[in-house]
């Protein structure tokens, strides 16, 4: 009896894992091996070593997308929290029609993200430097998207419009599990406003704010769709996130062989973020 | 001060969130107008192209159904996401099972859980090169290897997902079962499998949503077979719109309004989930 | 009863691989014909091709031909040759892609093609420039080619009695007249970076030796050096251009043209069609960009816009030759440069587009250099740095990026170059 149970266990478990295995774990093996080859992506290639590696320290493209990628992941990821935040405070509060505020504001998080950014292409490139125009503002009166200094901020605008619905909803649920009688005690004391959240909402919500905080930054490094659709990765190479660039000059472009190098230190990267935030966060949650 | 107005509605927040939501409602009300105008109705003055139409006209609808065989498209969309869905709660909650089940005091299964849920971390962007190599060599350029890597990379979220449930069911109500001879095989499925529904919910809303956006997968695995999925079409089909924008729009909001159908029916249960996923 | 469950995830699974192998190999569509496969690359031409393939599969019982022409389709092409699924004859420009193929060996050697010798030499030159090093063999059928060089708007031309510029300083005192009249002379549409380079390419082959490339790859020279007159010239042109170039795309500059809303547009030839679908009784010509003072040293930037390759994995070499029979009648292509607004590569006597009147002169005499970027690595992103390059300003940083960066790109070029000339020198000792 017991040794079918362990059989059968093991019988699941092997097959998926083999799965795993095949489709996750081996093709990221291939891809640290051709990260040390020219290869093209066809024809025949040659090993290279860690010339990959150096070139990509020397490559100006290279590092311009990992500034512009970071830049937007942390930019968008404080606007994001703090716009949740307010909203989810507002929607958490006694309002009319809950429901329907709630639901509204969730819309954009459950649409695509290339047809959002298609619509705000539009909405950047025509509408808003003639709003520009007639509020007579010279740098909204041309287009965010073709000016070097502001089509990032444009992304940043598009990444946030999608991602406060996601934060807001973890931030209600959060508030809801703020009691009530904590309130009431705090008002005893004092506390209202701005204190009353300092002091008594926000360390009871904190465990979400972690939540948010690494959901945000997590899809925020891997940005694609967004600078598909909007920018293409201009003007001037302005807006090219990693993950675009490793597509765009990877699959397209012919440089298989030094992109994998790109996405291995990409890979790199996302780990060590990962294992920093996860420490910080249960260190923060041990002081509480 | 509020606590004096407890069954008060709080003004100036009301007032505020009409406000914001104006930013919601703003760019889909454009994408609406411009889809139903034709380009003759586009002058070049803001009030051209935010005005309603003069007559709401499905013609564009219509041409953009035709360019982009917005048919094929979704029947290849929908197929994907279901067939997807499926096959990830039946094989992320076995997996979650066999896991949950023995991480505590097998050394093997806890390696398991650690290596599968560490592949979370690893970017798409490493992965994709190699992928469209390997799934050629393998017969999979096309919407089944779609479906088979999206069942991979959803794999560690959601084992972590089940997994973390499971710890809540009790190890007793499937011994009950064994006492009456079952198979471990044959409890699961008639016991543990309906008792995790309300996680079937969180992981299918979950990755159905992640997997009717995906632009990515599609684009690396099934370019150039002339199969495409909803949005990839809008991808692919850019430079047949041209600069007829009313088109293209007509187009986007096809493209959209399966999926706000969607969350229109399922609203609570889509909050709900994503809330789950994210919390747990 | 006691295994219903495990029957009924078996029965699911079993229908999801069934219906997979069903997708993926379904037998043979094509009745036992040969079937041939083009992807072609000219998004543009579409319909015309599609027309195409129904008239060939009406008129042909053993081939059937089925013409894909997919949008991005270098990018498809590229996926395609990673996943090694390869299509039987491509349809590419005359760019540094089929130098990388050729070096690849995924093409297929041509030279036995009969239907070369109809084939003009001069483009028959072109291509073979293209391979990295010399070879022996012919592995693209050129088929058209199209021009890039300055697009005008001749009724406004005509009403303002503007005349056509043969030497830079012309040019420029035209774009000043044409200012002081309230018109807007020139049209940019560089948020599509590739069009960054049309006005760029005009200027360069009037400026610049038509082989640069190759002689900084052997060490002789330097872009700063070659390419200096040409960025400041320019940089000199944009300013005659929109405020803000970058903000439009290509569809919309040449919509903006159509619409009158500027005398000329440095575009290639391959734009009209797109101009004319906005405003089809627009009456356009083109001139010759002069790029330099020196009328003499002026010549039209054109090159291979369409060629046909076979690829090395295509399995009936034969059949593939009969596709490009047909599609080399005269008739048909004939049908093509009409429809695209090209120049034929092959020989005889074909009916030009009227738009391209004011370049006949150099397509008769020959007077024509192959494009500048044909040679620049599609990752180096020469596009995106003209782009920077317009808003920057920056002539110096311009040149000297491109300086810098050129060897790190062409490092396989350059080591492929130097074997091959020390073999060849070695031999000829």
């Amino acid at each position: 009896m017991k040794n079918d149970r362990k059989r059968t266990f093991l019988l699941i478990t092997l097959p998926i894992l083999a799965l795993f295995v095949v489709f996750n774990t081996v093709p990221l093996i291939r891809g640290v091996i051709y990260s040390f080859t020219n290869f093209k992506g066809f024809g025949s290639y040659d090993w290279l070593g860690f010339q990959n590696y150096i070139d990509l320290f020397q490559d100006s493209r290279v590092g311009g997308s990992y500034l512009f990628t970071f830049k937007l992941a942390i930019v968008a990821t404080i606007v994001t929290n703090v716009i949740a935040l307010i909203l989810a405070l507002g929607l958490n509060s006694k309002i009319r029609a809950k429901g329907f505020f709630r639901g509204m504001y969730f819309i954009p998080n459950v649409l695509g993200a290339l047809v959002v950014g298609y619509i705000f292409r539009y909405l950047f490139t025509y509408i808003l430097p003639a709003f520009g125009q007639a509020i007579g503002s010279e740098t909204l009166s041309g287009s965010m998207l073709s000016n070097v200094n502001l089509a990032w901020v444009a992304i940043v605008i598009v990444c946030a419009w999608q991602a406060i619905a996601m934060n807001t909803i973890i931030y209600i649920s959060g508030l809801q599990t703020v009691p009530e009688d904590i309130y009431e005690a705090g008002a005893l004391d004092g506390a209202t406003g701005w204190k009353k959240f300092r002091h008594l909402t926000f360390p009871l919500i904190m465990p979400f704010f972690t939540i948010n905080m690494v959901l945000c930054v997590k899809n925020f490094l891997m940005v694609f769709d967004q600078i598909m659709s909007m920018t293409q990765g201009g003007p001037s190479q302005s807006t090219e996130s990693i993950s675009y660039l490793i597509y765009n000059n990877g699959v397209s472009g012919g440089q298989f062989g030094f992109q994998s190098a790109n996405a291995v230190i990409f890979f790199i990267v996302i780990v060590a973020i990962s294992a920093a935030q996860m420490s910080a966060s249960s260190k923060k949650e041990e002081q509480l | 001060m509020k606590s004096k107005g407890i069954n008060k509605t709080n003004k100036p927040a009301m007032i505020l969130l009409i406000l914001g939501l104006s930013t919601i409602i703003f760019p889909l009300y454009m994408a609406i107008v411009i889809a139903f105008k034709q380009p003759s109705e586009m002058t070049n003055d803001i009030s051209g192209i935010l005005s309603l139409p003069k007559n709401w006209s499905f013609s564009n609808f219509a041409q953009a159904m035709e360019v982009t065989d917005f048919w094929r498209s979704l029947g290849n969309s929908l197929m994907i996401t279901i067939v997807t869905v499926v096959l990830c709660m039946l094989i992320h909650s076995l997996m979650g099972y066999a896991i949950g089940r023995n991480r505590a005091h097998s050394k093997f299964y806890k390696f398991v859980y650690l290596f599968v849920v560490s592949g979370m971390f690893v970017p798409f962007a490493i992965l994709m090169m190699p992928l469209a190599k390997q799934t050629a060599e393998m017969g999979l350029a096309n919407w089944a290897g779609v479906i088979i890597l999206y069942v991979v990379f959803y794999m560690p979220m959601n084992v972590l997902l089940y997994s973390g449930y499971l710890v809540n069911i009790p190890v007793a109500l499937e011994e009950a079962a064994r006492v009456d001879g079952a198979s471990t095989w044959r409890t699961y499925w008639s016991i543990i499998f309906p008792i995790m529904k309300p996680m079937h919910a969180t992981v299918a809303i979950i990755t159905a949503l992640a997997v009717w956006n995906d632009v990515m997968t599609p684009l690396i695995i099934m370019a150039g077979t002339g199969q495409n999925t909803l949005p990839l079409a809008q991808l692919n089909f850019q430079t047949q719109f041209g600069t007829n924008y009313n088109l293209a729009f007509a187009s986007y909001l096809l493209a959209l309004l399966p999926i706000l159908i969607f969350y229109v029916i399922c609203q609570k249960q889509i909050m709900n989930g994503v809330v789950n996923g994210a919390v747990k | 009863m006691r295994r219903k469950g495990r029957k009924n995830l078996s029965l699911l699974l079993a229908a999801a691989m069934g219906s997979t192998v069903l997708l993926s190999g379904c037998g043979d569509p094509y009745d036992g014909k040969t079937h041939i496969e083009i992807i072609n690359y000219k998004q543009e031409a579409t319909e015309y091709f599609d027309a195409l393939e129904d008239e060939f599969n009406a008129t042909h019982d053993d081939i059937h031909l089925t013409i894909d022409s997919p949008n991005d389709a270098s990018t498809i092409l590229r996926t395609r040759f990673i996943r090694e699924d390869y299509p039987d004859i491509i349809g590419i420009g005359g760019d540094i892609n089929y130098s990388y193929y050729i070096d690849a060996e995924i093409l297929a050697d041509v030279s036995d093609y009969p239907g070369l010798a109809d084939i003009k030499q001069s483009y028959l030159d072109i291509g073979e420039a293209l391979e990295i090093v010399p070879t022996e063999g012919t592995y693209g059928v050129p088929y058209a080619a199209n021009a890039a060089g300055v697009l005008y708007n001749r009724d406004m031309f005509e009403e303002h009695g503007w005349e056509i510029p043969t030497t830079w300083d012309e040019l420029i005192a035209l774009c000043e007249e044409i200012q002081a009249e309230g018109i807007l002379p020139l049209e940019f549409g560089f948020l599509d970076r590739w069009t960054c380079l049309a006005p760029w390419n005009a200027l360069a082959v009037d400026l610049a030796p038509s082989d640069v490339c190759k002689q900084v790859n052997r060490g002789e020279t330097t872009f700063t050096e070659e390419y200096r007159e040409a960025a400041e010239k320019y940089i000199q042109l944009i300013e005659y251009g929109p405020d803000d170039p970058v903000a439009y795309s290509y569809n919309d500059a040449c919509t903006a043209f159509a619409r009158g809303e500027a005398a000329m547009y440095p575009i290639g030839s391959y734009a009209v069609p797109q101009i004319l679908s906005v405003n089809p009784d627009m009456n356009i010509d083109s001139f010759v960009m002069p790029g330099s003072n020196d009328p003499e040293e002026n010549t039209l930037n054109s090159g291979i816009d369409l060629q046909f390759c076979v690829t090395a994995a295509c399995p009936n070499k034969e059949a593939a030759y009969e596709v490009l029979d047909f599609l080399l009648q005269d008739d048909v292509v004939q049908q093509y440069i009409t429809d695209q607004n090209s120049i034929p590569c092959k020989e005889g006597d074909f009916e030009l587009a009227s738009q391209l009147d004011g370049m006949m002169e150099y397509i008769e005499s020959g007077n024509m250099t192959d494009y500048q970027d044909h040679y620049y690595p599609s990752e180096m992103a020469v596009d995106g740095q003209l782009q920077t390059f317009v808003q920057s300003k920056d002539v110096d940083a311009f040149l000297e990026r491109f300086d810098r960066e050129w060897p790190r790109y062409n490092r396989d070029i350059i080591r492929t170059t130097e074997e091959y000339e020390a073999e060849h020198s070695s031999s000829a000792e």
